[in-house]
């Protein structure tokens, strides 16, 4: 059983991370709240969730799985101003959710969970930890896209740096440790990151969230933050590439 | 031909684009034999250049593979070596029954029967000496692995695969599997599409096909040896099979019965020199001299062998070699980025 309400914009937010990277999601539902783990196709990035049941208006759920498909939810979602209440319901008998914003009720196939398996998560431990706000990034990662398909990410004790080489042109932000929140480096740390990856969620982040960057040396990046006043927990990790010669 | 065995098996649908990044060892003879059946004008005759040289093959080779780079795939191409001899008796049916479908194709067309006369020129394809070394040729201008297998394809490209040098064995045919490959992937065509036997201008969606062989093996509950027992029951190239047993039949007296042996004599029934017919695909012969690196291709050998040698048409020669660089540049993009999965 699941049955929930939740403000549009609450949803939305969680819909724009998890869609950066697939198109149909599988949602572990317990009472307690919602998790979700998922790797896009090639294997680059994986996304992994936590919406606690306080980041609905209402809730009331057994454990059960919920297989979305991210497409419908966003065409709901389309028919939504800021602060409406979206009320979902699983219907188990026919394997459908209703989805009810106001007066209008859709109702979608959900998609079959049973072939689709929960990604274990890789334990690393990067010597690296930058908290920024993410509006900062944002401003880079603008520059940045004229001009080369990849992006480094560089931290030293005295601060952070996005950099990206193109084949004429080349382009940097340089923040220095007073312009983050928090900046922890054990090691020097480098590593290079697909953009369209790393643009595509930092461009679903909300632009007051703070983040926590977790960097190593030509290994995957951890990016961790919390959605809705700290009720939803996302961590984010995305693999390397490899530098060229 | 290989044994038949597809109502036991249940593949995996999947798109090209999700092998992308990966390596897939093709059974040349295979294709190219497909080529050969499918490529060819509507009354069965097919594509020659103005000598009268079969070109079918050339055209197919160069469009799948250009096509298959496009994917993000690294193709490379496996060919027979020497047949076993216990192969002699479907190798001589086959002849008969090519030169059979000759002397039907030519009535056919006299008759003015389009459709039996494609049908029939289909049966009648031959893979000669001409045809296998004008498709190497081509294969190594465009700089596409060949590997040359001491003995049958599928056997050196199980062995390739179950090593990890490849992902998956390429072929129509299941005898990949019996020869221990881990992954076999099947209809790898441009289109997607197939010509319904027998039903002029209709066509059937074909879907790309990924078997697992441990998975299967664990669906049907037997194992490896036991699958190839079962399919010497079926018959397979090297033997004729038992009268009256399908795979439902054989898979139903392998499991109660245990192996071959024990099988057949709860029948009644004997097969000659078995043992060695296990062997074949068991203990199959194989080479590790290979490389499967892709290299640049030899534009200018490519269309001296297809515009020069076979009257291809140069622009579009040029427009399909376009097409293969740019995937290996792509391709070489595509390496630098890792996965996850190494941290996993």
């Amino acid at each position: 059983m699941f049955q929930a309400k939740i403000r549009s914009d609450a949803l939305k937010g969680i819909v724009n991370i998890i869609s950066t990277l697939v198109d149909e999601a599988k949602l572990n539902v317990s009472p307690e709240g919602i998790g979700l783990k998922a790797v896009d196709p090639a294997h680059v990035a994986m996304v992994e969730l936590d919406v606690k049941k306080a980041a609905f208006e209402s809730y009331l759920a057994d454990d059960t799985q919920i297989g979305l498909d991210l497409d419908k939810i966003k065409e709901v979602l389309r028919l939504t101003a800021s602060g409406d209440i979206i009320e979902m319901e699983q219907d188990e008998e026919r394997g459908r959710l209703i989805v009810r914003v106001g007066n209008i009720t859709r109702r979608m196939n959900m998609v079959d969970t049973s072939s689709m398996s929960d990604p274990k998560v890789p334990q690393l431990s990067l010597p690296v930890s930058v908290d920024v706000s993410i509006s900062e990034i944002q401003k880079g990662i603008r520059a940045a896209e004229s001009v080369s398909d990849h992006i480094a990410l560089t931290a030293d004790a005295e601060g952070f740096e996005l950099s990206c080489e193109g084949d004429t042109d080349s382009v940097n932000l340089r923040l220095d440790k007073a312009k983050l929140v928090g900046l922890t480096v054990s090691e020097k740390a480098r590593s290079l990151f697909p953009l369209d990856y790393f643009s595509n969620l930092v461009k679903a982040i909300p632009s007051d969230t703070v983040v926590k960057i977790n960097l190593g040396n030509d290994y995957p990046v951890k990016i961790h933050f919390d959605l809705a006043e700290g009720n939803t927990s996302v961590g984010y990790l995305l693999a390397p590439r490899i530098e060229s010669d | 031909m290989g044994v038949n065995i597809s109502t036991l098996i249940e593949p995996k649908n999947l798109e090209l684009s999700d092998l992308r990044c990966k390596g897939v060892a093709i059974d040349a003879h295979n294709v190219i034999y497909q080529f050969l059946s499918i490529i060819r004008q509507p009354d069965g005759t097919p594509l020659k250049d103005s000598r009268g040289r079969v070109t079918s093959h050339l055209s197919g080779l160069l469009n799948r593979s250009a096509n298959l780079l496009e994917n993000g795939i690294s193709p490379c191409y496996v060919f027979d070596g020497k047949p076993h001899t216990m192969k002699t008796e479907t190798l001589e049916s086959r002849r008969e029954r090519r030169v059979q479908a000759l002397e039907e194709w030519r009535q056919a067309r006299e008759e003015g029967d389009l459709e039996k006369a494609f049908s029939k020129a289909s049966q009648s394809s031959r893979l000669t000496a001409d045809v296998i070394e004008s498709s190497r040729n081509l294969l190594r201008y465009l700089g596409i692995p060949v590997v040359d297998a001491p003995g049958e394809g599928e056997a050196q490209a199980a062995y390739m695969s179950s090593r990890g040098d490849i992902y998956a064995a390429g072929s129509q045919d299941y005898d990949s599997l019996l020869f221990g490959a881990p992954r076999l992937v099947r209809n790898m065509a441009v289109t997607g599409r197939r010509k319904m036997p027998g039903a002029k201008g209709l066509y059937r969606t074909v879907n790309v096909e990924m078997i697992f062989l441990d998975e299967m093996l664990d669906n049907l509950h037997i194992d490896r040896s036991q699958l190839v027992d079962m399919c010497i029951l079926i018959g397979t190239d090297f033997n004729k099979g038992i009268a009256g047993v399908g795979p439902k039949r054989g898979l139903k007296l392998i499991r109660e019965h245990g192996d071959l042996p024990q099988a057949l004599e709860s029948i009644g029934m004997s097969i000659e020199g078995y043992q060695e017919i296990r062997d074949i695909f068991l203990k199959s012969e194989y080479t590790q001299d290979y490389d499967l690196a892709l290299r640049a291709p030899d534009k200018d050998k490519v269309k001296e062998l297809l515009c020069e040698e076979h009257d291809f048409s140069a622009p579009r020669v040029d427009s399909v070699l376009e097409k293969v660089e740019a995937s290996l540049r792509q391709q070489e993009e595509q390496k630098r980025q890792l996965t996850l999965d190494r941290w996993f």
